[in-house]
């Protein structure tokens, strides 16, 4: 097989596997919701409603497509552009197995994290471009958060990253395998050390989703629709299909980094060569698990304001973010070897 | 609960009103002129009645009753104001006396064919320009014709 | 006034005048700044009237400066049906239906501001019985406001859940409504004389099973919200009206309660049976978003009490007085008020013996609480004013009548 053709056979499956899984996420989020908000979610079209999003794809797909008279054309045009494609391209480095992922980056969590930094840049052209009010105010808001959150995100990764000794999510997900003390998962998540760093990573990815506590670039009671106010048709389908698209992957993140990506602890590591879906399974389901824990945040929380959202943001989590680095190096550099007699 | 009679005819007399004060049905009424209704309400305002809790206007066929409801919750009891201006008079704002009066004033102006000095913001309120006063019982809601064409 | 609906007035304050001057409201009578010194641009944005959060058909013109709202201006009249002049030519026994058109939420009290205007001018003896059915009616139709009220404000500080719980809660008190009155919302169930129908045969089951679960599910409603830490940031502190205020505004029922001022018509001018009932009236201290949800919350304790007590004792006789088939109150004027959940709703009556009113005023309480609004909201974020309208309850249908 011609190296050409395997690049275009993945890009093909990635762009597969953004749409379906973005068809099931929808389906997933109004059945999650509605269940949480003791109501059925979608029950007609199909059996319990499951071939709803099919339709609504095809409504998207056959709306009219307005353009605003006052808006900018060529960048109302182009900002779906830039929201969607750092988000496919953020599948690039998720490791779905072993094997089986796009490519295999040294430097693969920074690599997804800075495509995914691209995004509210093409929020913020949505909200100016579409010469709106409301669309420029909820893009002022995204710009003004992405400084606040992007920067904790990125700090609070770091200790995994220093336990690990790899920015390869290949190869943070291998320094998980193995068990503490016979039954303990060699997971991240199990180590205390890492416990705050998960807390601050799980709120700056909340927020880097745009989900309920901190939703404020779409925030429908406050801003109508925020950016997004001016959109219809396919464009409109584009970025809601990449802000579901992102919510996937950095639930992705969270399980490569704290939850062992696609190890199921206590089996053998041949079963992963004997049943080659194992992998991909687990790890997707464990990104599900994490997708459903976000939605039920959003289908519970108020949202926070935006001050207090950039307090929490430059006065809170940053400094936290900082203290726990020097602390993950101070006791695994540090500490653990001197009690463990390994310095040098 | 209603207030004595007496002693709303010397509340608002205090003011240097000339004041007609009865026990209707309605509650304790004082009447004024309409040059001395900012003085009344200035003077039950001083008086302790804290609230002006209603403002509406009547055509009575000659002329607009305007009627103020106040309130005084220390001495939990309510007094009304009223006082008589022709069509198309002036009323002069109260909201310097009580500010629960910006909109109910506007209404009443614009649902009655008043006109408003010393308001910060004498908009209509409700309807858009060309709306006759809707209150009076000049205007019909249907007109004649309309109604024998239904 | 010719064609400035659309900008924001740039009328000066008035002369310092010879009164006691009234605050003025800080949103009114402020021209538009345009650009300050940093050449930075005030926007001007249209807030409604199809905004999600502002209830309805409110139309404000607001001006930011950034997130913050510099001023802000309400415009009125999206649902102007002129209920005063229709009024003048319904007759007396139909005007509970206009009424249910003007606090579409909460019309069981509205008709009762009419049906206890009427007596009064006609010396209407109304059976014990009718009176106790009002209160109960008036009672479950309070919680029922209240409970839309209590979903709005969530999903105007962005939680989406609690509404759909409210609405379970309001669904089955609204199935009571029907079965006594016939209609889920426009009621023409309160008339004067009585009520238009006795209870149903068994509706003190159905009450009763309510009145068991609410007392459950209100602990529910108030820890899914005001156990919330970001609620509570939201809301502490946020749009205080102080009972100064709130009197200079002429601010009524929970708004007013919640600043500290003990009013409440029920207890101070009792009308129907409420001299008979036992409950408290839930004050606030200071006068903030927070404590007028608390004040709503503990309201609706307080109902269910009163239901309960009505369902308990509710005495045997007639559900009607004997009143002509066509009313014809002599010529007078009254003033009617009753406690409606938003604040105090009054009827002025005006009547020259005919069979429909002469003059019929409809005071709303949240035009007053519009009003103190227009004041309270500059200088606070946009979101904060969505949890200030949220939490002063305007309904626009009694607004603009």
């Amino acid at each position: 097989m011609s190296p050409t053709l395997a690049v275009i056979i993945k890009l093909v499956s990635i762009i597969g596997l953004m749409l379906t899984n973005g068809v099931f996420m929808i389906y997933l989020l109004r059945k999650v919701l509605g269940h949480l908000h003791i109501r059925l979610g979608p029950m007609h079209v199909g059996p319990h409603g499951i071939l709803q999003t099919m339709n609504d794809v095809i409504k998207l797909l056959t709306k009219e497509d307005l353009t605003p008279r006052l808006a900018d054309k060529a960048l109302f045009y182009l900002a779906p552009m830039i929201v969607f494609v750092p988000s496919f391209m953020a599948y690039l480095a998720l490791p779905f197995s072993d094997t089986l992922k796009a490519t295999s980056l040294e430097t693969g969590l920074l690599f997804t994290l800075a495509a995914l930094s691209v995004v509210p840049i093409g929020i913020l052209l949505a909200g100016w471009s579409s010469g709106n009010k409301w669309g420029l105010l909820g893009g002022m808001r995204s710009a003004a958060m992405q400084i606040a959150y992007e920067v904790p995100l990125l700090l609070s990764v770091l200790p995994v990253v220093m336990l690990a000794g790899t920015t390869d999510l290949g190869r943070i997900v291998e320094a998980q395998a193995g068990v503490h003390l016979g039954f303990i998962p060699g997971w991240f998540i199990a180590n205390p050390l890492l416990w705050p760093s998960f807390v601050i990573f799980v709120i700056a990815s909340l927020i880097e989703v745009n989900q309920t506590p901190f939703d404020m670039s779409e925030a429908e009671s406050e801003l109508v629709a925020g950016f997004g106010t001016d959109y219809t048709a396919m464009k409109f389908g584009l970025i809601y299909l990449s802000e579901f698209s992102n919510t996937f992957i950095v639930s992705a993140i969270g399980v490569t980094l704290f939850f062992g990506g696609w190890l199921v602890p206590w089996i053998p590591m041949a079963w992963y060569d004997a049943v080659p879906v194992l992998a991909p399974t687990v790890f997707i389901l464990k990104t599900y698990l994490g997708i459903v824990l976000m939605w039920w945040i959003r289908g519970t929380y108020p949202r926070v304001r935006i001050d207090q959202l950039m307090d929490l943001g430059w006065k809170r989590l940053i400094p936290a973010a900082l203290v726990m680095i020097v602390l993950t190096g101070v006791v695994d550099k540090l500490i653990v070897p001197l009690v463990t007699g390994t310095v040098g | 609960m209603r207030p004595g009679v007496d002693d709303i005819r010397t509340l608002v007399a205090g003011a240097g009103v000339a004041v007609e004060a009865e026990d209707a049905l309605l509650g304790v009424v004082a009447r004024v002129a309409p040059h001395d209704a900012i003085d009344a309400l200035s003077a039950f305002r001083t008086g302790g009645y804290e609230s002006l809790v209603d403002f509406d206007g009547t055509d009575t066929g000659e002329a607009i009753e305007l009627t103020w409801r106040l309130r005084s919750y220390s001495m939990d009891c309510e007094a009304y104001l009223k006082t008589t201006v022709p069509y198309d008079a002036e009323i002069h704002s109260a909201w310097n006396v009580y500010p629960s009066a910006l909109m109910p004033e506007r209404e009443t102006a614009e649902l009655l064919g008043l006109r408003l000095a010393g308001h910060p913001n004498p908009k209509r309120l409700f309807t858009t320009d060309g709306i006759p006063p809707l209150l009076r019982k000049d205007v019909a809601i249907r007109s004649e014709e309309e109604v024998k064409n239904r | 006034m010719s064609d400035a609906r659309d900008d924001i007035v740039t009328v000066g304050l008035p002369a310092e005048g010879t009164h006691d001057p009234g605050t003025p409201p800080a949103g009114i009578g402020r021209a538009p700044t345009g650009v300050d010194d940093l050449a930075t641009e005030h926007l001007i944005v249209n807030m409604g009237p199809q905004h999600p959060s502002t209830h309805g058909v409110l139309r404000m013109l607001v001006e930011l400066d950034g997130e913050e709202i510099k001023n802000a201006e309400v415009t009125l009249g999206y649902l102007h049906r002129g209920i005063e002049k229709l009024a003048e030519h319904r007759r007396f026994d139909a005007i509970g239906t206009l009424m249910d058109r003007g606090d579409y939420v909460s019309g069981i009290m509205g008709e009762t501001a009419v049906a206890l205007a009427v007596e009064q001018l006609m010396e209407i003896e109304v059976p014990r019985r009718a009176q106790w059915i009002r209160v109960m009616m008036a009672e479950i139709n309070r919680i029922a406001t209240h409970l839309l009220w209590y979903g709005t404000m969530g999903l105007d500080t962005g939680a989406m859940g609690p509404f759909l719980y409210a609405m379970r809660d309001r669904e089955s008190l609204l199935d009571i409504l029907e079965a006594v009155s016939g209609a889920r919302m426009m009621f023409n169930y309160v008339r004067p004389g009585g009520v238009v129908a006795d209870l149903p045969v068994g509706i003190d089951t159905k009450i009763r099973e309510f009145c068991n679960a609410f007392d459950t599910y209100v602990e529910e409603h108030d820890a899914i919200l005001s156990g919330n830490e970001i609620f509570q940031a939201r809301l502490n502190g946020i749009g205080v009206i102080d009972a100064e205020k709130a009197l200079a505004f002429g601010l009524t029922g929970p708004n007013l309660r919640a600043a500290g001022v003990d009013f409440d018509l029920r207890k101070t001018r009792p009308y129907d049976a409420y001299p008979e009932m036992e409950f408290d009236v839930p004050l606030g201290a200071t006068g903030d978003a927070m404590d007028r949800f608390s004040v709503r919350m503990e309201e609706m304790r307080q109902s269910n009490r009163i239901i309960r007590q009505c369902i308990e004792g509710m005495p045997e006789g007639e559900h009607t007085a004997k009143v002509p088939k066509v009313l014809r109150p002599p010529a007078g004027e009254v003033y009617a008020s009753v406690e409606s959940a938003r604040g105090e709703v009054g009827i002025h009556l005006v009547t020259d013996g005919g069979t429909s009113p002469y003059r019929m005023h409809y005071h709303g309480p949240s035009l007053y609480a519009l009003q103190a609004l227009e004041d309270i909201i500059p200088g606070h974020l946009i979101a904060d004013g969505c949890v200030m309208i949220g939490s002063t309850d305007i309904m626009l249908g009694e607004v603009d009548r």
